[in-house]
């Protein structure tokens, strides 16, 4: 993975804060950079503010202070700008969130055309190419509820795919599976990896981490704690929590 | 699983008892006919069933001739059929009002809600014909077709509001990260959801509504309830008017149950198995 060819910056994250209403402060002074074509895993105990980071870059919740910018668009509180910065920001979630009453071609072609503006055919076509990739080829008219959770997830993520987003976050997108379906959805994402999609990707999957991470981050109470390659971070941490941490999941 | 596929899975034998089955079905019968026959006896009443069926239509020379009675039906489904249409209308609005974040919009559909409400029905519609009609400039039927709207506008409201508080807010996450647009979020993802789990509900409120109709009939409106009225009051056949006009009801919101039914059937269609 070394050597890869990394271009612009695609999300700058800036000294971010998120006080919850219940008191609780979930990002703590953060900031973070990934460049084009970087798959950047975020690691860390639970409540570390991993997912709350992932739901800040879209917008999902509004942070206190500190900046966001999105392939060069500055996040503000706007219903415009926000709706454009989302179009260029994929989410996969824990939970699949597939919509129910449609059925999986419905489901990724349904932002296609009703804010990427193309027509029901073209995105169709994009559509059932993502599906053939993905091997769900022959579950495009079923609905959501026949599939198996792998499966909706993968079609989740064709459904964030079919967008062309600029980067794509993934919100533990494997912990909700059963262990037999999680390799599929991996699988998955590592293709995209290898297609050069910027991905910043919260996990607990350290095998995933180590194959496809370009850099992993590690954040505690809201803070990062070490940022540094792959190779190191595993072999090499250099803080004293990170190690702790490796020791206990590893 | 249901019941039976557990009878059939578990190959569990039930003996069926059809003999058990019919006395009891006999009993009842023979308990209501009897119930009846003896209330109606009771009542010293001259039954006259067969003055009725002119007050719902005649049929001569091959000329049909509909009776005060199916006037009246038509009245009662033009008036409840725009009703439902306009209560919807009005329990949708305020329900998404109600879940707007603008505070006005949110104390508009509240303070509606609970007016509707906590007030009879009766007294909304004559506020509605002798005060706001004149002020409106609107005639009798609109006047009774706006207060029976607005009355069950205001229950179908909460109704829809709970089917949209019901829909998960990962439907909205995932609408909003794909960047649609708070229309289509709500117009594509969120209501064809809430509406399918609101749909029984909403039926039953609306033969509410054509019960309810019954009442513009104190503001002079010739529907079913009023011609009824009428031909008691002519006839002196109480009974069996007020029975035959109850019967129409009956029709009227079965027909409606059924549409609903199938409606639910088409709805559910796609998605059997959520």
């Amino acid at each position: 993975m070394t050597g890869k060819e990394l271009g612009d910056v695609i999300v700058e994250a800036h000294g971010i804060c998120k006080r919850f209403p219940s008191g609780v402060l979930a990002l703590n002074n953060f900031s973070l950079t990934v460049r084009s074509g970087e798959v950047v895993v975020v690691v860390g105990p639970s409540g570390a503010g991993k997912s709350t980071f992932l739901r800040c870059l879209n917008g999902l919740e509004d942070v206190d202070e500190g900046s966001i910018v999105i392939d060069g668009a500055l996040l503000d509180h706007t219903k415009a700008n926000r709706q454009k910065i989302r179009t260029e920001v994929g989410m996969v979630f824990q939970a699949f969130n597939l919509f129910p009453h449609l059925t999986v071609r419905e489901n990724i072609d349904l932002a296609q055309v009703l804010v990427r503006r193309k027509s029901r055919k073209e995105a169709t076509r994009t559509t059932m190419e993502l599906l053939e990739r993905i091997g769900l080829a022959d579950k495009a008219s079923a609905y959501p509820a026949q599939l198996s959770g792998g499966q909706q997830q993968r079609a989740a993520i064709a459904r964030a795919v079919a967008m062309k987003p600029a980067v794509m976050l993934f919100d533990e997108a494997t912990s909700a599976l059963d262990p037999e379906m999680v390799g599929e959805v991996l699988e998955v994402m590592k293709g995209l990896a290898k297609d050069g999609m910027t991905m910043l990707v919260v996990t607990h999957e350290m095998g995933f981490a180590r194959e496809v991470g370009d850099r992993v981050v590690f954040m505690e109470s809201g803070r990062m704690v070490e940022d540094g390659p792959v190779e190191s971070f595993f072999t090499a941490p250099r803080e004293e929590r990170t190690r702790v941490f490796l020791s206990q999941i590893l | 699983m249901t019941f039976a596929q557990y009878v059939r899975k578990n190959k569990l034998r039930v003996r069926w008892q059809p003999w058990g089955d019919v006395l009891k079905l006999a009993l009842t019968v023979v308990f209501c006919v009897w119930f009846f026959a003896r209330g109606a006896g009771e009542l010293d009443y001259n039954w006259q069933w067969r003055r009725v069926p002119r007050y719902l239509f005649s049929y001569e020379n091959g000329q049909f001739t509909p009776g005060p009675l199916l006037l009246g039906v038509l009245v009662t489904l033009k008036a409840s059929a725009l009703s439902l249409v306009l209560a919807f209308a009005f329990g949708l609005s305020a329900a998404l009002f109600r879940m707007s974040r603008s505070f006005a919009a949110g104390l508009t559909a509240k303070v509606y809600v609970e007016a509707i409400r906590n007030t009879p029905l009766l007294i909304q519609i004559f506020f509605t014909y002798f005060v706001l009609g004149p002020v409106l400039g609107i005639g009798r039927f609109t006047s009774a077709v706006l207060a029976l709207s607005l009355f069950e506008g205001a229950y179908a409201s909460e109704i829809i509001r709970a089917g949209i508080a019901s829909i998960p807010a990962g439907q909205w996450e995932a609408a909003h990260s794909l960047g649609l647009s708070s229309f289509h979020t709500y117009t594509r993802v969120i209501l064809p959801q809430a509406m399918q789990r609101v749909l029984p509900p909403l039926t039953s409120q609306g033969v509410s509504l054509i019960k309810d109709s019954s009442l513009i009939s104190t503001i002079a409106i010739y529907d079913l309830t009023m011609q009824g009225q009428v031909i008691v009051a002519d006839t002196f056949l109480t009974f069996e008017i007020w029975f035959t006009v109850a019967g129409v009801y009956l029709m009227m919101t079965g027909s409606l149950s059924l549409l609903a039914k199938f409606l639910d059937n088409r709805l559910k269609g796609g998605n059997a198995a959520c």
